[in-house]
């Protein structure tokens, strides 16, 4: 029992992270119709950018004011990188087919895993000591690290800052709205420009501050790590329903704790095959997703 | 107008020459010349009269130039200083090298040219991919071929009479990490991690065989995927079985994380790793004081090498003076080994036939006093014994030998 309790936490971490990034994936296609294949390596750039803050006033992050202040100047750069990202990969493709902006988006993922590679070198970055305390509490058993805890407040913490930000505010209101019918949203004088800058400025901001996070966490950061996270919250946003918010948060959650359940039930090194079973059993059996969208409201 | 055209024309297939190049090498070298083509021009066909010819052969650019720099400086020094003191049998050892970038392509070209430059004897490669597509080609031309570094077992399994190695396989390693942890610490429950690549899966295995030879339990035997950072749901597993010591056989990229994540799960279960953990990058991963638990089996550092054995410490001290800098791990050494094995069979049998130098290195070569400690080989060329020892880091990140 104590085992399955820790596996639970176990996912429910990694399953937080998952959920963060798998938003930036859902709001684009929930506007646009297309996925961001980009988006994973803004995550990983998040991570790098985190990393050189980290190193360059180490003593400054070590304090809690410090860390926050970095993770959000970090997320708000690579918030700016995904603004500009879609001023040049997406815009000038908003009236084309969807295989070219698919090209686009991987020409945008290489360039930038390329550009963070002759950066900072090919190796493993490593996130200085000691940013986090160590401190451990044991609840039931279940061992809980302060960086655990700290992964599951922060992003439970977003996902209600933005769920609330949709669901109760009038630009919220106007996304929504983008979403269900771009042309009709016009005609209603929605600033439908407006509103994909805004996903394309939110969607980095949580996926740098997921990076930042992982960074934290495993303190070990590379060049491709946007590739592996960024597939894995791309499962958790179509399990959950892509194009539907709280779809990828729920998503991200199931997918953290079923992949962790299989790694310690099953066997660890089947880790990643099992969470992309997942991701093909959902397109056969329920493309929609588990919350997606009935196909009346499109009609 | 057209002149020009040819010219582009021409400069462009250079530069796409130049790229796949560098792509072959792995990345790093960057369509670097090999140094080779220089040296195999300059000693022309042919055999030379009155020298012996002996080949290395190791990455000299890319990722392990390292080591494969190492080996021709360590192997040119010491021929250097055989010749001067009048060579073997009344010849001078005549040294060719050849770069084969640590890639499988590359080595069967290396080989094929040092075959054709007519070397009675060849060291190398470095690692075992490069080593084995080079083994056939050796054989066949009945050269006498020993690898100073290359570990993976069924490199030998392939019956060649004429090749040995002067590294262990990791059969060896892991019979010292399993009496280690069962004899010397008295660890009784022992859970062994590997990542499913050929050498951490062999190595695994090998030390399952020999703790449960020793009487000792093996409880939990599993792989963790090296691409994916989080182990926690392996170790929350691992944690039920309650070992009293883990066993990691992987890289040291997931080595550290492995150590961290388990002392964060609460697992405070003794934690070795296998050499190929003896890496700084492990202490900078795990952190000072969780690196500072870890136990690291490897072969031992030529430091240690120099502290208890005169004939090291004289090798290293002269490569030293040499190079301006001690080699920088056991490989160089052992490649030392390789070569020092391949003159005293000369020496000892005065021929220079392959077949009948590796007869005397199966039959008549007992406890050959290496570098690297005592150097028998078995009938399948590999070396017998043990030379591992376990390390821990210091404050610093250096490794030092253990201490209970």
């Amino acid at each position: 029992m104590q085992a399955f309790l820790q596996q639970i936490v176990n996912g429910l971490t990694i399953g937080s992270v998952y959920a963060l990034v798998a938003l930036g994936y859902t709001m684009v296609f929930g506007v646009l119709k297309i996925v961001n294949f980009a988006h994973g390596e803004l995550f990983m750039l998040g991570a790098y950018l985190g990393f050189t803050a980290a190193v360059t006033w180490t003593e400054v992050a070590r304090t809690a004011t410090g860390l926050i202040l970095f993770t959000l100047g970090a997320s708000l750069v690579v918030a700016v990188v995904g603004l500009l990202v879609e001023r040049v990969a997406y815009r000038p493709l908003r009236r084309s087919s969807r295989l070219a902006t698919v090209v686009s988006a991987l020409g945008v993922s290489i360039f930038l895993q390329n550009a963070v590679m002759l950066l900072y070198g090919p190796n493993y970055q490593v996130y200085p000591e000691g940013l986090v305390s160590d401190r451990a509490w044991q609840v039931f058993g279940v061992e809980i690290t302060l960086m655990r805890a700290a992964i599951l407040a922060t992003s439970l913490a977003l996902m209600a800052g933005l769920y609330f930000f949709v669901m109760r505010t009038r630009l919220g209101m106007a996304t929504r709205a983008a979403a269900i019918d771009q042309d009709t949203a016009r005609l209603m004088g929605i600033d439908v420009d407006a509103i994909i800058r805004l996903i394309f400025f939110l969607g980095p901001l949580l996926g740098a501050v997921a990076g930042i996070l992982v960074g934290l966490f495993y303190r070990q950061i590379n060049f491709t790590m946007g590739w592996t996270y960024g597939m894995k919250a791309f499962t958790a946003a179509i399990l959950g329903g892509i194009g539907n918010i709280p779809g990828a948060m729920v998503g991200g959650l199931l997918l953290g704790i079923l992949e962790t359940l299989g790694a310690g039930y099953v066997s660890a090194a089947w880790k990643d095959a099992l969470a992309f079973f997942i991701l093909i059993g959902i397109l056969i059996l329920r493309p929609t997703g588990l919350l997606g969208e009935r196909v009346a409201e499109k009609v | 107008m057209s002149k020009v055209r040819r010219v582009v024309t021409a400069l462009g297939l250079a530069a796409a020459v130049a790229l796949a190049a560098g792509c072959g090498g792995g990345g790093g070298s960057g369509g670097q010349p090999s140094g080779s083509q220089a040296q195999g021009g300059g000693s022309g066909g042919g055999e030379a009269a009155g020298t012996i010819r002996i080949g290395v052969q190791g990455p000299l650019t890319g990722n392990y130039a390292y080591e494969g720099t190492g080996f021709v400086r360590a192997i040119t020094m010491l021929a250097d200083e055989i010749n001067q003191a009048g060579g073997v049998n009344g010849k001078k050892i005549e040294i060719l090298k050849e770069d084969d970038k640590g890639d499988p392509k590359e080595a069967a070209l290396a080989a094929q040219k040092l075959v054709s430059q007519k070397v009675v004897a060849v060291v190398g490669s470095y690692s075992s991919s490069a080593t084995e597509p080079a083994q056939q080609i050796y054989a066949d031309a009945g050269i006498l071929h020993i690898t100073p570094s290359s570990t993976a077992t069924k490199l030998s399994e392939k019956g060649i009479k004429t090749f040995f190695r002067t590294a262990f396989i990791d059969d060896a390693q892991g019979r010292f990490a399993a009496n280690f942890l069962v004899k010397e610490l008295g660890k009784q429950k022992i859970a062994l991690v590997h990542d499913n690549s050929t050498y951490a899966k062999g190595l695994a295995e090998w030390t399952k065989k020999y703790v449960e030879e020793n009487g000792a339990q093996v409880v939990f035997f599993d792989a963790l995927n090296p691409k994916e950072k989080d182990f926690s749901p392996l170790l929350t597993k691992l944690k039920g079985t309650q070992p009293d010591a883990i066993f990691f056989t992987g890289y040291f990229s997931e080595g550290g994380l492995l150590l961290k994540q388990a002392r964060d799960l609460g697992i405070e279960a003794t934690f070795a790793a296998g050499n190929a953990n003896n890496n700084p990058e492990f202490f900078k991963i795990a952190g000072k004081d969780l690196a500072k638990q870890a136990i690291i089996v490897s072969e031992p550092m030529p430091v240690d090498l120099a502290a208890q054995n005169p004939d090291a410490k004289k090798f290293i001290d002269s490569y030293k003076q040499k190079y301006g800098e001690e080699p920088g791990s056991v490989w160089i050494v052992s490649a030392a080994d390789a070569f020092r094995v391949i003159v005293e069979a000369i020496t000892k049998t005065g021929k220079t036939d392959g077949k009948a130098l590796a007869e005397y290195l199966h039959t008549q070569l007992k406890d050959f006093p290496g570098l690297t400690g005592p150097i028998n080989f078995n009938e399948k060329g590999d070396r017998t014994g043990t030379i591992h020892r376990a390390y821990t880091f210091d404050d610093n990140g250096t490794l030092v030998p253990f201490k209970k």
